[in-house]
């Protein structure tokens, strides 16, 4: 009995000893990405990981049917023709794990950065533990604007943050109330006045409810119920009690897969009746959302890609066109920007012509994307550089969406915001329950 | 002078455990000059930080028999007194870990007081209550930073041991492992202490400690108070290893179970108990989960294995893995 004790216990000395096979061949460019691909976020993790693999796989090739520069180059130009092996791992959600990951992605596969981490408080983390061992990170979907205030000069964010988007959010209210939405009559103030807000509570869904708190104010609306609630939460009866009892116009919510499906189910069974319901993208422009069916037809969300984006972008839908054969759905507000983020490491590695730490990072300090070459509906990607907000991708632009019937009788997402690019005229009031 | 003769003493424990435990020395003190990965390293740093924890859990659950399921509040505490400190007032850390330990030590004879006066699960489930009401009220008390946490900024020089900054683990390592061995011989001195001795026989029969004269409720709250500083020490560690607390990962329930299931599953009770608890499922935990979750379609199994696992060794030896080494010891007499 000793000795199988001391073998097992040699064999788990042994497992942690061994250095991870680090081994940079000349042609292979290591990028680490970290996601959550389990606990509640893991459909949006399935959605990041097929993104970011999917534009791997058009900057290794070369793609002719597809109208971007990456796709004509079978690889890095600049560093002859290096291909992208990308290094999955999963946070799961927790801060600690991600920087044990990243830790683990620097030192022992030696990956040239990182890409990640969805969740704000596993970047907040994951971005420090690059800080410290001078490893470039580019970000392409947490959206707490504490992460780029933080005067880092290893980080590099690609999405427009919760500020703009909140932002987003309030200007479509007030043009609402002054008859700017397709398809709607100028609404009275006063019935959608009163808002009610519920948010997850961890550095996203925190600090959404602090920058819609400061907007509300800032543009007059009153804010009667601002709730924080836990992702993980098996029950939010008692939240959407007090969202209901504030008697709110305009409900607003900032919640994560799961949390936002067992929101919607609990709002139904205590028959809300908001005139609009609006949501902080994440959660809400999920394919399990969609899932809901009739349920959902008329709720907003805020997003960087809907689906009739392709209507206006002939790049974005072949690139679609590839999602869909290999997943079976179209692109979402995450798959874009994952795909966003890989594409703009692609760029960035291209014009540093090298994957030293330093040449990066002037790349990323210098560099200016047309928004020709991107999925998304944005002017471009140019990071700022001073200023209080170092990393910032300051060329992004948001759009709000509404679940809609279409044609065929699937439900879609129609971008109603910003009013002069609508698809399809507003659903106002929103249903109830 | 007697506490500390009792604390090196260890002529009561087996002499192949004694030589189990000078090769385990050896290992660890020479870990960092191994080749080793950096995740390896921090797998082993966890491992001593639970070992840590599992060994305060151990002096109230294991030797006192209190189930505790409420140790993430002092880990809490401890992580947010260094942090708060070191930020708000630029305290190093070797200042703000003992008032750390000071303040979880005063929370633990507050609630210590009225919650001993329960007994088996209500006692369990008062600490689960008591944990999160301390995580709510932290999630929404916008100077220790709310939900959001507190980040400690960087100060740049690297290393800088009066704040704890590292850029290389292996300092961490060693400052980790000097808690770990101080926390260890303290925990044998506690063993042949009067408090050590007075709490085995409260686990053993209440009414009859007390018809010896022990005073059950303070001995509870005497172990419960050394418990909370072991958990408060390894929580202002926490905050400096990580740059980064929120009350969700400092005072979840998820960790107050991860602890307890540590001590348990290696044997509640003993010295090794924690030890050998955090041995085996730290490096699970990590290892699994970082190769499973990476490769698409197996995401999430680690988690059922993990579980498993622990199902397994509660239905065959509730006293843990320590239970099954002293029961073969045993058959073997």
């Amino acid at each position: 009995m000793r000795k199988i004790a001391l073998v097992a216990a040699i064999a788990m000395l042994a497992a942690m000893l061994v250095p991870a096979m680090a081994w940079a061949g000349p042609k292979e460019i290591k990028i680490g990405v970290i996601y959550p691909l389990t606990g509640p976020a893991a459909a949006a993790g399935r959605e990041l990981r097929a993104g970011a693999e999917l534009a791997a796989d058009i900057a290794n090739q070369v793609m002719p049917g597809i109208n971007m520069d990456m796709a004509k180059n079978g690889g890095v130009k600049s560093l002859g023709g290096a291909k992208l092996t990308l290094i999955f791992k999963d946070h799961q959600g927790n801060p600690q794990l991600g920087a044990d990951l990243a830790k683990k992605l620097i030192l022992d596969d030696k990956v040239v950065g990182i890409l990640g981490c969805y969740y704000s408080s596993v970047t907040k983390t994951v971005s420090a533990v690059c800080e410290r061992y001078g490893v470039p990170m580019i970000n392409g979907s947490s959206t707490s604007p504490t992460l780029t205030k933080r005067g880092f000069k290893w980080f590099w964010r690609t999405t427009p943050h919760d500020k703009w988007f909140t932002k987003d959010l309030f200007e479509f209210l007030v043009g609402l109330t002054k008859g700017k939405a397709k398809g709607v009559k100028a609404v009275p103030r006063e019935e959608i006045n009163t808002l009610a807000a519920a948010c997850e509570k961890t550095e996203w869904g925190s600090n959404v409810a602090i920058e819609i708190k400061n907007f509300a104010k800032e543009y007059g609306f009153n804010l009667a119920a601002n709730i924080l609630y836990a992702a993980k939460s098996p029950d939010l009866s008692s939240e959407v009690q007090s969202l209901i009892a504030a008697k709110p116009g305009a409900m607003l919510f900032a919640s994560y897969t799961s949390d936002a499906l067992l929101m919607i189910k609990t709002l139904k069974s205590m028959k809300a009746k908001p005139k609009i319901l609006w949501g902080q993208d994440a959660g809400f422009d999920k394919p399990e959302f969609v899932s809901l069916g009739d349920d959902i037809v008329g709720v907003l969300t805020r997003s960087v890609f809907l689906p009739s984006v392709v209507k206006m972008k002939p790049l974005s839908g072949q690139v679609n066109d590839l999602y869909v054969k290999k997943m079976g759905h179209d692109l979402d507000g995450a798959s874009a920007r994952a795909f966003t983020g890989l594409q703009t490491w692609v760029y960035v590695l291209e014009k540093a012509g090298s994957t030293e730490p330093k040449a990066i990072q002037a790349a990323c300090n210098t560099i200016s994307i047309p928004g020709n070459q991107l999925v998304v509906p944005w002017v471009g990607i140019k990071f700022s550089t001073k200023g209080d907000e170092i990393g910032q991708n300051v060329l992004g632009g948001g759009l709000i969406g509404q679940y809609q019937k279409q044609k065929d009788g699937k439900i879609g997402l129609e971008v109603v915001y910003p009013f002069d690019i609508a698809t399809a005229p507003l659903v106002y009031p929103f249903q109830g329950y | 002078m007697e506490a500390v003769k009792n604390a090196f003493d260890f002529g009561d424990m087996p002499r192949n455990e004694l030589g189990l435990a000078a090769v385990v020395l050896a290992f660890l003190l020479s870990f960092p000059l191994m080749p080793h990965s950096s995740f390896g390293m921090a797998t082993m740093i966890q491992f001593l930080m639970f070992s840590l924890y599992g060994m305060g859990w151990n002096l109230i659950g294991g030797y006192g028999g209190q189930v505790d399921l409420g140790k993430a509040q002092y880990v809490g505490i401890g992580a947010y007194t260094t942090a708060v400190m070191m930020i708000r007032w630029d305290v190093p850390f070797w200042f703000s870990m003992p008032v750390g330990m000071a303040l979880a030590v005063g929370w633990s004879f507050i609630i210590g007081y009225p919650l001993f006066r329960l007994k088996g699960h209500y006692f369990a489930i008062a600490t689960i209550a008591t944990s999160l009401v301390l995580k709510d009220l932290f999630e929404v008390w916008n100077f220790v930073g709310g939900a959001r946490g507190l980040e400690i900024p960087l100060k740049g020089d690297f290393p800088n041991w009066l704040y704890l900054q590292f850029r290389e683990d292996y300092y961490y390592y060693y400052v980790i492992l000097g808690m770990f061995l101080i926390g260890f011989i303290y925990m044998n001195g506690f063993r042949h202490s009067r408090l050590g001795y007075q709490l085995r026989a409260i686990k053993d029969n209440e009414h009859v400690a007390r018809s010896l004269g022990i005073d059950v409720h303070w001995s509870k709250i005497k172990a419960y108070a050394v418990a909370t500083a072991y958990v408060a020490m390894v929580g202002s560690f926490h905050a400096c290893y990580n740059f980064n607390i929120e009350p969700e990962d400092t005072m979840s329930l998820d960790l107050s179970v991860l602890i307890a299931m540590m001590a348990m599953l290696g044997g509640a009770g003993s010295m090794w108990g924690p030890i050998i608890g955090a041995a085996i499922l730290v490096p699970m935990k990590n290892y699994l989960g970082s190769w499973l979750g990476g490769q698409a379609g197996f995401a999430g199994i680690d988690l059922a294995l993990y579980g498993m696992i622990i199902m397994f060794i509660a239905a065959a030896q509730p006293r843990g893995v320590y239970g099954i080494v002293e029961a073969m010891r045993a058959r073997r007499r």
